[in-house]
């Protein structure tokens, strides 16, 4: 028997397929794009290969993250904070506080015993989030993924004062014109927006030990920019990505079991991978 | 299969057409009374023989006009208000009473009043604690206001009338106590949603009417079959004002919203106005100190040098204490409008209490329009699978 986890976040899709013992069998990820309401079965598909499975091996598929309604195989939504916090217990069992900072949000979860206790999130505006360093690295004319080494180059760091996406951005070009170094820039960005997340994360009690996960965990800058904001050590998984799609196949699993206990049918109807359609 | 001109139907309908009994009464030749603020005691309106119509905003209406007379990062209900005011929505209006109830509202009324001539426009201040001086000063903002719409009418406000209008408000909030009873039962037999329509009918109707719709709604429900359906979690929700039934049907996607503290739901209806020799002292002590508002603060004692925090917040708080466990709630959701600076205010201090009585609770926040809903979802429902 075979688990799923999809997580459909605004940048990325992640899948995670795990066996009876919970052991991975395979991860994928790719860009969410403006079709994820018909791609996700196709990410489905590649994952199977990679596990070679069938659809029908899966036993139970669990979808979370933003685009979670859009998942016409899934057996069962769950808010990425569930899944993430599930996710993370597994790689980390003495977690108590888990910060993911992923495209288009920034979280903070309080975790017992595995189970989410509480939660934060950003509000609806992009500073504090990835998308934040996709704007910079664009203006600045740098990839994305190389933000993080250069920033580790800087020798005096720039203070952005603007937590505005917009107004950071006008005040990096301000910064770039004046013939300021633009590893001293971008150390300056991630210590904004580690600052803005460690404010957020603050509202709730952070308890060791802290994980840090989601996109915006693989840049090396903003880990050690969230360190010197929250005072403390950060754990980061291999994969930072794919916690939230880990934490759906657990429970994914779980589910099944539940369902496989109280004698009801698994899968709960027979699934199709089909493309999401409006019209029935 | 229901009888659509009663009960729930009715009351949906005139949710959604709410202005059609006011534009009717209107051109029988009554004076319509425009209020956006539970701060204005309908009893006085009522007694000179006004309608009572509560102006709102609508979160459905982009905000185009108020523009150009207020900022932009500002109260999006009352922005939204006056939007609707300078499209001239309500233009059946003869007047309009506005209160202090938050600076916002005070702001906006000065705009309100100078962009539109009404032929009656009443401004009452509102004092922001319960001290007994602030009641005695209330009381004589309310009666500076009986003398204006008396001086606008022509006539006097005799004591018997208005003692009657406060008898049949007095029934009016009576009923919808009888109608949150029907909520205790799980599942409940009317669900947040519906609530939100009929508090909605009864802000458009004169209060006799109200009180009609009320007593068909109760018996309907009563024996209704065709009630909400079981839910993992029983809600309780506080906010400003709940006006549109957007929000409460998502949260009722996953829940049972089964009691609240809000505009829209409960609060100008929580107790009864008591009958005073001066009708207006009961009136006063009504408004001001029952009327549970953010914007109005609520210390246990006055002139101490050191506040016990704990007795604060039984003072400002202690109310709550019944809804959660008469109605056996087991979430607490906080619904913010942006920028609303009094009930952000309160916030901290409502969680502590929460926190005081073993109840999770959790704060939403959203700027009076639509397309916040969906990220919304997602937290609510986050909270639902930690409590459920």
């Amino acid at each position: 028997m075979h688990f799923a986890g999809v997580d459909i976040g605004s940048t990325m899709t992640k899948i995670v397929v795990i066996d009876t013992d919970g052991k991975l069998v395979s991860a994928i990820k790719g860009p969410t794009g403006p079709e994820h309401r018909r791609l996700a079965n196709e990410v489905m598909k590649t994952a199977l290969e990679q596990a070679r499975l069938q659809l029908d091996d899966i036993s139970y598929v669990v979808a979370t993250g933003y685009g979670r309604l859009n998942v016409p195989f899934a057996d069962r939504q769950i808010t990425e904070l569930t899944c993430h916090a599930r996710g993370v217990s597994s790689l980390f069992p003495n977690v108590r506080t888990a910060i993911d900072i992923g495209g288009q949000d920034a979280k903070c979860l309080k975790i017992n015993n595995g189970k989410l206790v509480d939660f934060v999130m950003n509000d609806k505006c992009a500073a504090g989030t990835g998308r934040f360093l996709e704007v910079v690295a664009a203006t600045l004319g740098i990839k994305l993924e190389d933000m993080g080494a250069i920033s580790l180059r800087s020798t005096r760091k720039v203070p952005i004062s603007n937590f505005c996406t917009i107004f950071a951005q006008q005040e990096v070009v301000s910064h770039l014109s004046e013939g300021k170094k633009v590893e001293d820039i971008i150390a300056g960005l991630h210590d904004a927006l580690a600052s803005r997340v460690a404010a957020l994360a603050l509202r709730l009690k952070v308890e060791p030990d802290v994980v840090l996960t989601g996109g915006v965990a693989k840049n090396a800058g903003i880990v050690e920019a969230m360190k010197e904001n929250l005072g403390g050590e950060l754990l980061v998984p291999e994969d930072p990505l794919l916690t939230g799609a880990m934490g759906a196949a657990l429970l994914a699993k779980e589910l099944s079991s539940a369902a496989i206990a109280k004698g009801e049918p698994v899968p709960v109807e027979p699934r199709r991978l089909d493309k999401t359609t409006f019209f029935k | 299969m229901p009888d659509r001109s009663k009960g729930l139907s009715r009351a949906r309908e005139i949710y959604l057409n709410r202005s059609q009994r006011a534009r009717q009464l209107k051109a029988q030749g009554k004076k319509v009374l425009g209020y956006p603020c539970v701060y204005v005691p309908l009893e006085i309106i009522t007694a000179l023989d006004f309608v009572p119509y509560r102006t709102c905003g609508d979160i459905k209406e982009p905000v185009t006009e108020a523009d150009r007379a207020l900022p932009t990062a500002f109260c999006p209900v009352m922005r939204s208000c006056l939007d609707c005011a300078l499209k001239a929505k309500d233009d059946f209006l003869d007047g309009v009473v506005t209160t202090h109830s938050c600076d916002p509202q005070e702001k906006t009324s000065h705009v309100w009043e100078s962009y539109i001539e009404y032929p009656y426009f009443h401004f009452i201040d509102v004092p922001g604690t319960v001290r007994p001086e602030s009641v005695e000063y209330y009381k004589g903002q309310l009666d500076d206001f009986r003398k204006t719409l008396e001086s606008f009418v022509g006539k006097e406000l005799s004591t018997d009338r208005l003692k009657a209008a406060i008898g049949l408000y007095n029934q009016q909030r009576s009923l919808v106590r009888e109608l949150y009873e029907l909520t205790k039962s799980a599942p409940p037999l009317i669900s947040g949603t519906e609530i939100v329509e009929v508090v909605k009918a009864l802000m458009s109707l004169p209060v006799s009417e109200g009180n009609e719709l009320l007593a068909e709604v109760i018996s309907e429900v009563k024996e209704r079959t065709d009630g909400p359906e079981r839910k993992p979690a029983r809600l309780f929700v506080w906010t400003a004002s709940l006006d549109d039934v957007d929000i409460m049907q998502m949260l009722e996607a996953r829940a049972n919203v089964v009691i609240d503290d809000s505009c829209g739901g409960l609060r100008a209806y929580r107790t009864d106005v008591k009958l005073a020799d001066d009708p207006l002292d009961g009136l006063a002590h009504y408004y001001l100190e029952e009327i549970t508002c953010a914007r109005t603060f609520r210390e246990a004692t006055i002139g101490e040098t050191s506040k016990d925090y704990a007795k604060d917040l039984q003072s400002r708080f202690g109310y709550l204490r019944r809804f959660i466990k008469e109605w056996n709630v087991n979430g607490v959701i906080l619904l913010l409008v942006r920028y609303c600076d009094p009930f952000a205010f309160e916030m901290p201090a409502l969680k502590d209490y929460f926190d005081s009585l073993g109840i999770p609770s959790t704060y939403i926040e959203y700027d009076y329009t639509r397309g916040a809903l969906a990220p919304l979802r997602t937290r609510v429902e986050a909270f639902i699978e930690t409590i459920a």
